[in-house]
C-alpha cells in the first residue's frame, strides 16, 4: 500500500482530508468575499488544487457544472513562466474555459522558488460585457456576442482593472476577481504549510498517492456495474429545430467508455459545448451512478473515457473564417452560452438514461434581466423612481428549479435544481429591494411530475412583473419535449413560458415594458416504475 | 440559592449553589416520556443533599431538549399557515437547492405545515409598503375558513412584513379573537422581524408547530415547581440567555437549542473563572462534537442556524456540529484508506470495548488500545472496558488495511500485527475530522486559533484536546471536571435575555445617526413592553416582585427576580448587521455607538478580518439591527475543591469524573481551584 508514494492508509486519509479542507477553505473565502449574488448567494463557484504537472488533486465543487472542467484551465497556462505572486486569468471556452461568465483565476504556488502546484478558482460573474446585460443572450451566434473573450492572460493590476472596465458593474467585477485571488492565496498558503509539514520533496509523491486512491475507488465502483453496452438518445431544442444527441455507454470491467459519436454537429446557435463542459456533465452523471464520496480529483476520472469527435456540438471548435482557408489563422468561434447551462444537462440526462434513470427537468431555466444605463425611465405603470443610481443600469440572472426524476426507490423532489446546477434562489424580499421587478407568483407547479411507482417531482411557477423597461433573455429547454420516465413511469410535463399570457419560445430575447408579466412554468420530472 | 437543572440524553443534572458558595450536585436518569419528572427528581435530590428547602431557592434555570426532541421525532401540532397570495408554497420551495449534489432523490424535511393547511391572504406589501391592502371583510372570511380546519396552531408570514407588519398584526388580532384561546398564533414580524421570506416563514411555522407541546410541558413544570414552593423555572434559550417560563411557552422556537446553549453557558462561566477571554470550546460525546467560540468574553452568535435541516432565523449561539464522536466507526474504504465515521456505534451496541455486542472498532476502542483510557476504573454508569475486545476489533481492521504485513521488517517495534499503528491511525483520522470543525469556526472566519485557549469537555473531548491544540498551534488547554455539572452550573449562572431584531435596510442619507437612534429606541422599547426607552435598569429594579410569581412574559418580572439575587447590572447590546452594497451576506458588528461613521469603520475592520480586504470606495448599508436586553447576571461565589491531581506532566492519563484526560508528552499543568485542569505546551 505504501508503494512508491510512501503513504500508508492513515497518511493517505489524513492528506486527502487536508487537501479537501484546503479547497473548502478557498471556497469559503471566495464565496464570502465576492460581491455579486451569483457567487455569494448562489455559490456558482468552485476551487481546486493542482500538482505541478497540472493534475487536479482536489476540488471543492459547490455546483457540479464545474466538476472536472478546471484541469483544462490549468493546462492552458502550464507552459507559461511562473513566478511568486503572479496569477493567470482566462475564460475562453476554447482555451481552458467553459462559457464566458465563468472566469477562472489560476495561481502558481511556489515555495522557496520551487513550483509546488497551482490553486485555481472559477466563478460565474454576473456580466462579462456581452451584447446584453448578464451576457447570456438567448440568440447569440458567435462567441464575441457573449462577452469579452479572455485567453490565458497574466492577471496583474492593470489587467484586472482593464478587464473589469470592459464589463458591466466594473466595481463588482473587480471585487469578484479580487475574491478569486484571495481564495487562491488561501489555497497557496495551505499547500505550502502542507509542503513544509511533510517535506516538499515528498509532496509530489503524496499527490500521486491521492490521485491513485481516487482512481482505485472509481475502478471498484465501475467493476460492480454489470459489463455491457447501453444506448440513449435525446434531443436539444435548438431554435432551428431539434438536434439529436446519441450515447453508447460501455462498461468493460473497471472502465467506462462514453461515446457520443453520431451526435449533431456544432451549430450556428449557442448550444455548443467545448469538450470540457461535456466532460463535466459526464463526470457528474458518473458520480451519481457510482459513489459521490470519491474525492473529486483527476484520478477519479482516469477510468472514464469520453469520446466525442471534433466539430460535434459536444466538442465544438473554432472554425476558419469563410474564405480565409486558414491563410491568416483568423477563426470564427462558435457561441456557447446555452451549451454550458443547458446542453450539459442533456449530456447528464443521456448518461443517466443509459443506466435506466428517469429524467429530471433537464434545464436550469436561465433568465437574465437588465437595463442599460441610458434606458428610458418611466415613472408610470408601477415604475419606482430610483434615487440612488439604479439609472446606472442593472443586470440580474436567476435560474429556476423544477422536478427531479424519480429514483428506483424514491419520489423525485419538487422545485429543485436537478443536475449541473444547485444554486440558491434569490429571496423575493431581496430581489424586490434591489431590482425593478415584482414577483407576482412563486409556487410549485402541482401535478407536473410524472406518475409512477415513484413520482417525478413537480416543477415551479414563477411570474415576474417589470417595473421599468428592461431586456430579458430566457434560455430554457424541455419546452417541446417532456422529461421521460423510466421502467414504465410517466413523463413529466414540459415547461412553458409566456408574456402577459402569450406563449413565447423557450429561447427568447426581448424587451419587457413596465407592467408586463413574464411567467415561467418549469418541467416536472419523469416517474419511475408503473403506477 | 441558585438552582440549575440540565436535561441530557441519559442523565438529568442539578446544581445548587448556596449563598455561602457551596456547590451541591445531583444526577438522576432522564425521563424521556416526560422530562419534568426527571427534573423534579433531580431537584429533590439536590435539595436533600444540601439540606435545603424549596423556599430557599431564589432562582431556578432550566435547560431542556423538549423542543428539539419533538422536532426530531415529528411530534408537532396541527399547524396552519397564512402567507401572501401567490406565495403559500415558499415554505416548501425553500431555497431551491437540492439536499445532496449527487444523491438526487434525497429530499429536504417536508414543511411542518401541509399544503392543505396553507392559506392565501389577499394582500401584498412591497418594500415601500402595502400594494394590495388587506380587506378586513375578506380577512375575516379567511379566518372563518381556518377556524373550520381546527388547527392547534397558526403561523402568519406575509411578504415584506419585517418592514410592514400591519397586515400580520390585523390577521393575528382576528385569529386570537375568533379561534379558541388554546390555539397558538405566531407572527413572523413579531418573532423574527428580518427579511428573507423563506427563513422567516419556516422559523415562524416551526414556532407555531412546537409551541403547543412545549407550552404544555412548561406549564406543567411551572405548576409542579410552584406547588413545591420553588420559583417558576426560567428557560435557557438558543441565544444563551434565559426566558421567563411563560415567554418560552409562547415561543418554542426560542428554545430549540436550549440544551447545547446550557453547556456553552457552563464553558463561558469557567472561562470567566479562569480569567480567559478567548476560548475555542470543543465538546465531544459519543456520536458528535460541538464547537463554538468565545471571543472577548462573549460566545459568538448567528441568526443563520439550521436545526434538523430547517432554518432558524433567530439569534442563537453559533455552535458547529460534526458527526465525529467516541462511537464513530473506523473502516477501510474501497480505495484502501482508513476512514472514521460518519457511521457511529452509538450507545448500543456501542464500541467493541463496551462488551455489548459491538464488533466494529471505534475511536473509543482505539483510545483504549493506546492506553489512553483507564482499563480498570469503571466509566460513567459503572461500565468496565474490555481491552481484549477492543484489540480484536482494531486488529481485524489492521489486517484489512495491511498494516501488520507492512511492518514485517520491523519485528522489534512491539506491534507485529499493526494494532497500535492502526489505533493511532484511527485517532489521527478522527482528529482530522474534528480539526475541520475547529477550523470552520476559526481560520475560515479570519480568527487566528493560536491566540485562543482550547476548552475541551464531553466524555471524549479531553482525550483529544492536546493533539488538536498542537495542530492548531494552540498552547493552552482547559479541561473542566465534568460536563454534566458544568451545564447545570452554567444554567445557574445565566442571565435573562430578550431579543428583538428588525431589517431596516438603510443606505445613503437614510443611514444617519438620527435614523439609527430612532430605530434603536424603537427596538429597545419592544424588548421591554411598558417601559420607556429612556428608563435605566436601575430605575426598574425597584419594582422587584416576589420570586416564583412570574406569570407573564414581561421582561420586568424576569429582571426583578434577577435583581433579588445579584448586584451585577443589566445591560443592552446592539448588533448592527451591515454589508457592502451588492453583497448578500451581512456581517454583525456590536456597537454601543449609533454613529454611522463609527459603525462603517467597525464594519470595514470586521470585513477585513473575516474576508481579508476592505473596500473604502464601497457603499456600506445597514441591513438589520438586533437589540438584546440582558437582565442582571447572578454573582456567583463558588467554593469548590479542586487541585487533587497535583502537577500533571505528559504523557499521562488522568481520570476525570465522566471523562478521561490524555496529556501527551510536551504538555503539563495543574488543576485550578474550580477543578479545571489547565495545561500548557512546554
Amino acid at each position: 500500500m505504501s508503494g512508491r508514494s510512501g503513504l500508508d492508509p492513515i497518511q493517505l486519509q489524513v492528506l486527502t482530508g487536508a487537501l479537501r479542507a484546503a479547497c473548502e477553505e478557498m471556497g469559503a473565502v471566495l464565496i464570502r468575499s465576492a460581491r455579486s449574488s451569483n457567487i455569494k448567494e448562489r455559490r456558482d463557484a468552485s476551487t481546486a488544487l493542482f500538482d505541478p504537472a497540472g493534475e487536479m488533486v482536489m476540488q471543492a465543487e459547490h455546483i457540479p457544472v464545474h466538476l472536472g472542467s478546471m484541469p483544462a484551465a490549468v493546462e492552458a497556462v502550464l507552459d507559461e513562466d511562473h513566478s511568486q505572486g503572479m496569477s493567470w486569468v482566462l475564460n475562453d471556452p476554447f482555451a481552458g474555459g467553459t462559457h464566458l461568465p465563468d472566469i477562472t483565476v489560476i495561481t502558481p504556488i511556489l515555495l522557496d522558488g520551487v513550483l509546488m502546484g497551482y490553486a485555481a478558482s472559477r466563478a460565474h460573474h454576473a456580466d462579462v460585457g456581452g451584447r446584453i446585460p448578464g451576457s447570456m443572450p438567448a440568440d447569440s451566434r458567435t462567441l464575441e456576442e457573449e462577452g469579452v473573450v479572455i485567453g490565458p492572460t497574466r492577471l496583474d493590476e492593470p489587467t484586472l482593472r482593464g478587464l473589469s472596465a470592459q464589463m458591466r458593474q466594473p466595481a463588482e467585477r473587480e471585487a469578484d476577481l479580487r475574491a478569486q485571488l484571495a481564495a487562491n492565496r488561501m489555497g497557496a498558503l495551505r499547500l505550502c504549510e502542507l509542503a513544509r509539514r511533510i517535506g516538499a520533496e515528498r509532496l509530489s509523491g503524496a499527490f500521486g498517492a491521492v490521485l491513485d486512491y481516487a482512481e482505485r475507488r472509481t475502478r471498484a465502483c465501475l467493476a460492480a456495474l454489470p459489463d455491457g453496452e447501453h444506448h440513449a438518445e435525446d434531443v436539444l431544442e435548438a431554435p432551428e429545430g431539434d438536434l439529436t444527441l446519441r450515447l453508447q455507454a460501455t462498461v468493460a470491467g473497471e472502465r467506462l467508455i462514453l461515446d457520443f459519436t453520431g451526435s449533431a454537429a456544432q451549430h450556428g446557435g449557442n448550444l455548443n459545448c467545448p469538450l470540457a463542459v461535456t466532460r463535466s456533465a459526464c463526470l457528474f452523471a458518473t458520480r451519481v451512478l457510482t459513489d459521490p464520496d470519491i474525492p473529486p480529483s483527476a484520478g477519479a476520472y482516469r477510468p472514464i473515457e469520453i469520446i466525442v469527435p471534433g466539430g460535434s456540438i459536444l466538442n465544438a471548435r473554432p472554425t476558419p473564417l469563410p474564405g480565409d482557408a486558414g491563410a491568416s489563422g483568423a477563426v470564427s468561434r462558435p457561441a456557447v452560452a446555452a451549451g454550458n447551462v443547458e446542453t450539459s444537462s442533456r449530456v447528464a440526462d443521456l448518461v443517466l438514461a443509459a443506466f435506466g434513470r428517469a429524467q429530471g427537468q433537464g434545464t436550469m431555466n436561465n433568465l437574465t434581466l437588465g437595463a442599460a444605463p441610458d434606458a428610458p425611465q418611466r415613472d408610470g405603470a408601477g415604475g419606482r423612481k430610483d434615487r440612488e443610481g439604479r439609472e446606472a443600469g442593472f443586470s440580474y440572472y436567476e435560474t429556476l428549479g423544477g422536478g427531479q426524476g424519480a429514483c428506483p426507490d424514491a419520489d423525485g423532489p419538487s422545485g429543485v435544481h436537478v443536475a449541473m446546477s444547485n444554486t440558491l434562489n434569490t429571496p423575493v424580499e431581496a430581489l424586490e429591494r434591489e431590482f425593478p421587478v415584482r414577483v407576482v407568483e412563486y409556487a410549485l407547479r402541482r401535478g407536473s411530475g410524472g406518475a409512477g411507482a415513484h413520482r417525478g417531482g413537480d416543477g415551479v411557477v414563477r411570474e415576474l412583473e417589470a417595473l421599468r423597461e428592461m431586456t430579458f433573455s430566457l434560455i430554457a429547454e424541455r419546452r417541446r419535449h417532456s422529461p421521460r420516465g423510466a421502467a414504465g413511469g410517466e413523463p413529466g410535463l414540459p415547461g412553458r413560458d409566456s408574456i402577459d399570457g402569450q406563449p413565447i419560445p423557450g429561447k427568447t430575447t426581448g424587451t419587457l415594458k413596465p407592467g408586463q408579466r413574464l411567467r415561467l412554468e418549469t418541467p416536472g420530472g419523469g416517474g419511475h416504475g408503473r403506477h | 440559592m441558585l438552582l440549575g437543572v440540565d436535561v441530557g440524553g441519559t442523565f438529568t443534572d442539578a446544581v445548587l449553589v448556596g449563598s455561602d458558595g457551596a456547590v451541591h450536585t445531583a444526577k438522576v436518569p432522564t425521563t424521556p416520556a416526560d422530562q419534568a419528572l426527571g427534573v423534579l427528581d433531580a431537584v429533590r435530590e439536590v435539595l436533600a443533599r444540601a439540606g435545603a428547602e424549596p423556599g430557599e431557592v431564589t432562582g431556578f434555570a432550566h435547560g431542556m431538549t423538549v423542543a428539539t426532541n419533538a422536532l426530531l421525532e415529528g411530534r408537532v401540532a396541527r399547524t396552519a399557515l397564512i402567507a401572501t397570495a401567490g406565495f403559500t408554497d415558499v415554505v416548501e420551495l425553500g431555497r431551491q437547492a437540492r439536499m445532496h449534489l449527487y444523491k438526487l432523490c434525497e429530499s429536504s424535511p417536508p414543511p411542518l405545515v401541509p399544503a392543505e393547511l396553507r392559506y392565501a391572504a389577499p394582500e401584498r406589501c412591497g418594500p415601500e409598503g402595502p400594494l394590495v391592502a388587506l380587506d378586513p371583510v375578506r380577512a375575516e372570511e379567511l379566518i372563518e375558513e381556518i377556524a373550520r380546519a381546527e388547527p392547534e396552531a397558526v403561523a402568519v408570514a406575509l411578504l415584506h412584513s419585517y418592514a410592514h407588519p400591519e397586515h400580520e398584526r390585523l390577521l393575528g388580532a382576528l385569529l386570537r379573537e375568533r379561534l379558541p384561546a388554546a390555539t397558538h398564533v405566531s407572527l413572523s414580524s413579531e418573532l423574527v422581524g428580518t427579511f428573507r421570506e423563506y427563513e422567516r416563514t419556516a422559523t415562524t411555522v416551526l414556532d407555531a408547530a412546537l409551541s403547543p407541546l412545549v407550552g404544555a410541558y412548561l406549564r406543567r413544570l411551572a405548576a409542579a415547581s410552584t406547588a413545591q414552593g420553588l420559583p417558576e423555572p426560567e428557560i435557557m434559550q438558543s441565544s444563551g440567555g434565559l426566558a421567563a417560563s411563560a415567554r418560552a411557552a409562547s415561543h418554542a422556537a426560542l428554545t430549540v437549542l436550549s440544551g447545547p446553549a446550557g453547556g456553552v453557558g457552563g464553558a463561558l462561566l469557567l472561562a470567566e473563572l479562569a480569567d480567559v477571554e478567548n476560548v475555542l470550546c470543543f465538546d465531544m460525546g459519543g456520536t458528535s462534537c460541538d464547537v463554538c467560540l468565545i471571543t472577548g468574553g462573549r460566545v459568538t452568535e448567528t441568526a443563520e442556524r439550521t436545526v434538523a435541516g430547517r432554518p432558524l432565523a433567530l439569534p442563537a449561539l453559533d455552535i458547529h456540529t460534526v458527526g465525529a464522536g467516541g462511537g464513530s466507526i473506523a473502516w477501510r474504504d474501497p480505495g484502501g484508506a482508513l476512514r472514521v465515521g460518519p457511521e457511529s456505534a452509538g450507545a448500543v451496541p456501542g464500541p467493541a470495548c463496551y462488551g455489548r455486542g459491538g464488533e466494529e472498532p471505534t475511536v473509543t476502542d482505539a483510545n483504549l488500545v493506546l492506553g489512553r483510557l483507564p482499563r480498570d476504573t469503571p466509566l460513567a454508569g459503572g461500565l468496565r472496558l474490555d481491552r481484549a475486545a477492543a484489540e480484536r476489533a482494531v486488529a481485524r481492521l489492521a489486517r484489512e488495511l495491511g498494516l501488520g504485513e507492512e511492518r514485517d521488517g520491523h519485528d522489534d517495534d512491539g506491534d507485529p500485527d499493526g494494532v497500535l499503528a492502526c489505533a493511532a491511525g484511527i485517532v489521527r483520522v478522527a482528529e482530522a475530522e474534528m480539526l475541520r470543525a475547529l477550523r470552520v469556526m476559526t481560520v475560515e472566519r479570519g480568527i487566528d486559533p493560536r491566540e485562543l485557549a482550547l476548552m475541551s469537555f464531553g466524555g471524549a473531548g479531553p482525550l483529544h484536546a492536546c493533539a488538536l491544540a498542537d495542530e492548531l498551534g494552540i498552547v493552552r488547554v482547559l479541561c473542566p471536571r465534568t460536563s454534566g455539572v458544568l451545564c447545570a452550573l452554567g444554567l445557574a449562572a445565566a442571565a435573562p435575555r430578550r431579543d428583538v431584531s428588525r431589517t431596516v435596510m438603510l443606505r445613503g442619507e437614510a443611514f444617519s445617526e438620527d435614523e439609527l437612534v430612532r430605530a434603536r429606541d424603537e427596538l429597545l422599547a419592544e424588548t421591554r413592553p411598558g417601559v420607556g426607552p429612556g428608563s435605566s435598569s436601575e430605575s426598574r429594579s425597584g419594582s422587584a416582585g416576589a420570586a416564583g410569581s412570574v406569570d407573564s412574559d414581561d421582561f420586568l418580572d424576569v429582571n426583578a427576580r434577577v435583581h433579588a439575587r445579584t448586584r451585577v447590572q443589566a445591560h443592552n447590546r446592539m448588533v448592527y448587521e451591515m454589508r457592502y452594497r451588492g453583497q448578500s451576506h451581512e456581517l454583525p458588528v456590536e456597537s454601543e455607538s449609533a454613529d454611522p461613521t463609527i459603525l462603517r469603520e467597525a464594519f470595514a475592520r470586521a470585513h477585513e478580518q473575516r474576508y481579508g480586504y476592505r473596500d473604502d470606495s464601497g457603499e456600506v448599508e445597514l441591513v438589520t439591527m438586533r437589540a438584546s436586553v440582558w437582565g442582571e447576571a447572578p454573582e456567583l461565589s463558588l467554593r469548590e475543591g479542586g487541585g487533587d491531581h497535583g502537577r500533571i506532566e505528559g504523557p499521562a492519563v488522568c481520570p476525570l469524573p465522566e471523562a478521561t484526560l490524555y496529556v501527551p508528552p510536551g504538555w503539563s499543568g495543574t488543576a485550578d481551584e474550580w477543578g479545571t485542569v489547565r495545561l500548557e505546551r512546554s
